[in-house]
């Protein structure tokens, strides 16, 4: 057993499992206040409509209902984007233009919120939604993006000439591709359609907000990201943020979605109007119509050139992307998947564009992967095609591809370290790669097993293109427990743990001696919050600083009350003791009583404070194995055997890593094969706005799934540990990909990989028994 | 859709002639309420909004499931998805039924939805009904008039229609016994995930002579018409015949045609060509005892 | 038109004045405050209401309130009695089955009405049990281990 740590490294339990075990957790819904109000949102039922007028009067003169917010209601409230991304937050000058308002004269999509209400219970709140009287200007509305480029195409916003968003280039282009391209002695390419999947979060989206008598909004959010939530708040309704607060109470996953303001802006504003709480739950399809979910890109080229001895060359790329009425987060999906995915191998030409086009759908954001899923979802097929006519094992042609430490990481940094290749081969060991992909081929009948790998990194954090700011605060109490102030998301990721365990193995106490102290921007420092995987790593990364800095001050009274040097002591499961003499030492909790309860005039109380800003970046690398069955008569695919094997550096807690990478399997299955994101072409309603019509994988729908954790530390990451939260799912469609090819020698270039796209595609290779037209 | 319903009386009757004559008094304003999944989502979308629910939830002359010495099933229609499917003496004597009830919704769902709901919703895209028009059942419908019995195969007469008066209450399902020499099974294919609603369905009863030629097959399809339907044409085709894997096929091909799928209609036909050929090839060899193609009613993955 | 209705929710009897239009779910946290039970898609699929009616799962943002006036209802909040908490609740915890925590009460419902009526199942019934009971951050391996783990744990202990 590995004793080099004594908590970190440990499957320790939660301190929040009972609490969501019994029931006790409280989320944003269970939360009331004495003359509570709830609150509604009329959603627009058409795809792009101007709001003419909205008459309240019959749901005003309904009792119990204690106000209506319409388009003319917004005063002075401002404009926002949703995403926060118009705060000082993205690298470059990159801005979105403030176009969403709490309700909004022109809906831009179907569900676009253009009225809301606010009554003593809900079934007053629904009478009145329904009293409302809406008229509207219908408008000329664009679905996809292709279309949305045409000339004449109808107008979203303003701030999009010709609906183009944003256009985005690659960040770090090198070389000269298309010369590299020329002279390639393979070229390989593809044009691929990514899905929108919404994150599916168990709980919808709520807030309830309410002004107290100091005239201070206070708002119970489930924001990712909850100081700049508070400044966004300040914002729109032109306060000092210091009469903002943001709580966070308990989250029902999040997975990015709630990585921009969400429930907030109309339960604030109902709060401002009405000096009542407001408490604001969406129902699912509210949830499905209102909020980001991830960008869907309708068309994706990739050229890559690889030399014949499997040297990749040269990669080009191009993203259609489509972003909803808003821009929201949405954009930086082609930079982000871009980025990650281009700078994965080692490759000396690059280029890559991005067109993030404007329709009129509910708006795309930032879900787990962010782009480099829907981009390796390409380049991982690509490079399997590439192996395939080089006469190259697929293991193999990436080993020769993978960069080593030392080389430029995807985001332009200095990779510090990577362990992908042991994940390939201790993957495909745990798999039986080289036996399954050897087995003779033989007339396996209708049902065709398949075999397939892919491989992909993902970064720790956003920089330098976002904002890594975190904070941490520590405090040693008398008994010798610590109260951590920190303020990650707790959307159930087990980040209190992890951090509890850092600050413990740095302190030299046990994890359950530390108190996570959160969920208050008052209490808390600034802190950019939780997304792109970063928790562990920048808000561990300043908990281990400001625990250092608490254990100087220990180790410093200590040797003073022992009377030793202070390089002869060492911290370690609660006490602190001589490195020569371990029987000789105290207690944590003696030496801080000691420092609080002092009379001479220097008494103390350990605590440490540390602002902490990453300026590296390290990726985590995964390797995934995939094992298919197609049922080449209904073109069913099942997935019965998943290997995923992972460097993220140290894992701080294994458990709560398998975690990660098991519930992302259940996600990347879900992108790969079953969910679907659809919009009516005739109508622009959206038709999957609930669970019976949008399916999530569930029990019987998951593989086997084996986990292997490489679990080498990063010399950057605290106690080496590295980011997991977005890779268990990167990874996942092309491994998946890649074995239908493998099992019935097609390749399915769209996602999701449907029963009709596979029998479309074996029709086309002349096998598919039978017309499905 | 809404999350909380609109006002409604609620009044639980006394006995099925009790809720008879409170859907009589209340005519169109009124709806009886069983397991209610259905009925309440129905609500919650405000499709519905009815001003008295009338409840037989707890009716005891509405909850059993007997065998009669002739073999015949009699089902009533409280009978819960989850009883239907677990009981013992429908998996031995009818089991296409019990699939496709252990395929209604989620574990939940079948905790709290009837068969006679399932039934008298009359959606189109349901796992009993083509089971039910298979097994030629028989319904006994009780109305202010007195009982009359009605086809499984002639109640529904189009997507959430039957001929059910609004005064009458579904009082029995009867699924006759098979003949000597019959098999049934229910095949299925759910839209997406596992846990999903029913793409296309087959309900298919087979019957061999001696000699092991077809003396009767009923196919009945679930999910690919307005209704539940018989694919009749296919029936006939297969009548009398040796079962050959052409001649199956050929029936199965007819089956595809007989088909009146609304959305993904090609891939509907397709499953239904490619179930009804694996039902009767699974029937026939069970029947004459020969090497089991897997667990009878397996879904089609 | 109010009614009063009497309901046992946790082995407590509760005598309320509603309205008949009220859902299980509603009565359940709005009148009892009972919030372990939640709200999430409202039509069915998800499991996150899942209750135990006469130990039955069942989903209260389907049921009427009324129509189980003479039934014993089960929610999370019955299973533990303060500190002690049920062998499932002890496994889930362990087994880092809980993230969110948001699907966890109606998971661990489901689960123990598999166990009441099949104490040693295999995996495939530990999964056909929880078909209904949706979770997006797990991806359910865990949670299928906890229930297996507190299966065999609840077996230990009545053999004892």
């Amino acid at each position: 057993m590995n004793e080099e740590f004594s908590v970190v490294g440990k499957r320790i339990r939660q301190p929040d499992g009972p609490a969501k075990a019994t029931g006790e957790a409280k989320f944003v819904g269970d939360l009331r206040m004495p003359g509570m109000l709830i609150a509604k949102v009329l959603r627009s039922p058409h795809p792009h409509a101007r709001v003419v007028r909205v008459d309240s009067a019959k749901a005003m003169a309904l009792p119990g209902v204690a106000a209506v917010i319409t388009p003319d209601d917004l005063g002075d409230w401002n404009g926002f984007d949703r995403g926060m991304k118009d705060l000082p937050l993205v690298a470059g000058g990159y801005r979105i233009p403030p176009e969403e308002h709490v309700v909004n004269r022109t809906a831009r999509h179907y569900g676009d919120a253009v009225a809301a209400v606010a009554a003593v219970n809900e079934h007053i709140a629904e009478e009145a939604l329904s009293l409302l009287e809406v008229e509207y200007e219908v408008l000329p509305f664009v679905l996809n993006a292709e279309e949305a480029l045409g000339s004449g195409a109808p107008q979203v916003s303003e701030t999009a000439p010709g609906n183009i968003g944003k256009h985005l280039s690659y960040p770090y282009p090198e070389g000269d591709v298309d010369k590299a391209l020329a002279e390639a002695d393979l070229v390989v390419e593809g044009v691929f359609q990514t899905t929108k999947q919404d994150h599916c979060t168990q709980e919808t989206a709520a807030c309830l907000a309410y002004v107290d008598a100091a005239g201070r909004l206070n708002v119970w959010s489930q924001c990712q990201l909850p100081h700049l939530a508070r400044r966004e708040l300040a914002n729109i309704f032109n306060l000092p943020v210091k009469k903002v607060k943001i709580m966070t109470p308990f989250v029902g996953g999040s997975f990015g979605q709630r990585g921009s303001v969400c429930a907030e802006p109309v339960a604030a504003a109902l709060a401002l109007k009405t000096n009542k709480p407001v408490r604001l739950v969406f129902s699912r399809e509210d949830n499905f119509l209102g909020l980001e979910s991830r960008t869907g890109f309708d068309k994706i080229n990739v050229r890559m050139g690889f030399m014949k001895d499997g040297t990749l060359t040269a990669i080009k790329t191009y993203m259609l992307g489509h972003l909803g009425g808003y821009m929201g987060c949405g954009p930086m999906s082609s930079v982000i998947g871009m980025t990650l995915s281009m700078g994965h191998y080692r490759c000396p030409n690059r280029y890559g564009d991005s067109d993030m086009v404007m329709t009129n759908i509910p708006v795309s954001g930032a879900m787990r992967g962010f782009g480099n899923d829907a981009m390796m979802f390409c380049i991982e097929q690509l490079v399997d095609e590439a192996s395939e006519k080089l006469g190259i094992d697929p293991i193999t042609i990436r080993r020769k591809n993978t960069k080593e430490p030392g080389e430029t990481a995807a985001m332009g940094l200095m990779l510090e370290s990577s362990y992908l290749e042991e994940c390939m081969l201790s993957g495909a060991e745990k798999f039986g790669w080289n036996e399954l992909r050897s087995r003779p081929k033989k007339d396996e009948g209708r049902i065709k097993r398949g075999y397939g790998m892919a491989t992909m990194s993902h970064c720790t954090g956003a920089a330098p293109l976002y904002l890594e700011h975190s904070n941490a605060m520590v405090k040693v109490n008398e008994d010798g427990s610590v109260d951590l102030t920190v303020y990650p998301a707790p959307v159930g990721t087990h980040i209190w743990g992890a951090l509890s365990q850092i600050c413990a193995e740095e302190l030299g106490i046990r994890a359950e001696d530390v108190n996570i102290v959160t969920g208050d921007t008052d209490v808390t420092l600034f802190e950019y919050g939780s997304d792109a995987s970063r928790s562990t790593y920048a808000i561990g990364g300043a908990t281990l600083r400001a625990a250092r800095q608490a254990k100087e001050q220990l180790l410093a009274h200590a040797a003073a009350m022992l009377e030793v040097p202070v390089e002869d002591l060492l911290a370690r499961n609660g006490r602190v003791f001589l490195k020569s003499d371990p029987d000789k030492g105290l207690s944590v909790g003696e030496v801080c009583y000691d420092a609080i309860y002092s009379f001479g005039g220097e008494a103390t109380n350990f605590s440490g404070k540390q602002s902490f800003e990453p300026t590296w970046n390290s990726p985590t690398f995964g390797a995934y194995f995939a094992e298919v069955e197609v049922d080449t008569e209904t073109g069913r695919v099942r997935v019965p055997r998943f290997v995923t094997a992972i460097d993220c550096g140290k894992a701080i807690n294994p458990m709560a890593v398998e975690g990660q990478l098991e519930g992302g399997l259940q996600q990347g299955l879900g992108y790969a094969l079953t969910e679907n994101f659809v919009v009516n072409e005739t109508t622009g309603k959206v038709e999957t706005a609930n669970y019976d019509s949008y399916k999530v994988p569930g029990t019987l729908d998951m593989p086997h799934s084996e986990v292997i954790i490489v679990d080498r530390p990063d010399p950057k990451g605290p106690f080496g540990a590295k980011g997991v939260g977005e890779p268990g799912m990167v990874g996942i469609p092309p491994a998946i990909a890649n074995a239908i090819y493998d099992a019935i020698g097609v390749r399915v270039r769209g996602l999701p990989m449907t029963p009709e796209r596979i029998l479309a595609a074996l029709a086309e290779k002349g096998e598919a028994k039978g017309e499905t037209q | 859709m809404f999350r909380v319903l609109r006002p409604f009386e609620y009044i639980e009757a006394e006995s099925v002639d009790d809720a008879v004559e409170l859907l009589a008094r209340y005519g169109a304003d009124a709806r009886v309420i069983a397991g209610g999944t259905d009925l309440v989502i129905s609500m919650k979308k405000r499709e519905l909004a009815p001003k008295y629910l009338i409840a037989i939830g707890h009716l005891p002359e509405l909850s059993f499931l007997e065998l009669d010495p002739d073999g015949a099933l009699r089902v009533g229609p409280l009978s819960t998805h989850a009883v239907v499917g677990r009981s013992p003496l429908v998996k031995e004597h009818f089991e296409m039924l019990a699939t496709a009830s252990n395929e209604v919704g989620t574990p939940q769902v079948r905790n709290m939805g009837t068969i006679g709901g399932n039934v008298c919703k009359a959606g189109p895209s349901q796992d009993t009904p083509p089971v039910l028009i298979a097994l030629e059942a028989i319904l006994t419908l009780k109305g202010p008039r007195g009982a009359r019995t009605v086809p499984m195969g002639e109640f529904c007469t189009g997507p959430f229609c039957t001929i059910l008066s609004p005064d009458e209450v579904l009082t029995e399902i009867r699924i006759p016994p098979l003949p000597e020499g019959s098999a049934g099974c229910y095949k299925w294919c759910t839209k997406i995930t596992s846990v999903d609603e029913t793409l296309a369905g087959a309900g298919v009863v087979l019957t061999l002579n001696a000699d092991g030629t077809c003396r009767d097959v009923r196919i009945g399809l679930g999910s690919v018409a307005p209704t539940a339907i018989r694919a009749r044409q296919a029936e006939d085709m297969l009548r009398g015949t040796k079962l050959d894997p052409e001649e199956v096929a050929a029936a199965a091909e007819t089956a595809f045609t007989e088909c009146m799928p609304r959305s993904r209609a090609g891939y509907r036909r397709h499953m239904v060509r490619v179930m009804v050929k694996d039902a009767v090839n699974e029937l026939k060899d069970k029947i004459t005892g020969e090497r089991t193609m897997g667990d009878a009613g397996e879904g089609a993955r | 038109m109010k009614t009063l209705a009497k309901f046992n929710v946790n082995g407590e009897p509760y005598e309320l004045i509603i309205e008949p239009n009220l859902l299980l779910i509603e009565v359940l946290r709005d009148e009892l405050g009972l919030t372990g039970t939640k709200h999430s898609c409202g039509v069915g699929n998800c499991g996150a209401c899942t209750v135990l009616v006469d130990g039955e799962p069942v989903l209260a943002c389907l049921s009427l309130a009324m129509a189980v006036r003479d039934k014993e209802v089960t929610t999370i909040e019955g299973l533990s009695d303060g500190p002690h908490l049920h062998p499932l609740q002890e496994a889930f915890i362990d087994r880092g089955a809980i993230q969110c925590g948001y699907c966890t009460p109606g998971m661990i419902l489901t689960a123990k009405a598999l166990l009441d009526r099949n104490p040693e199942p295999t995996e495939r019934d530990v999964r056909e049990a929880l078909a209904g009971n949706i979770c997006r951050c797990t991806g359910y391996v865990k949670i299928v281990e906890a229930v297996l783990a507190a299966a065999e744990a609840m077996q230990k202990g009545a053999a004892r």
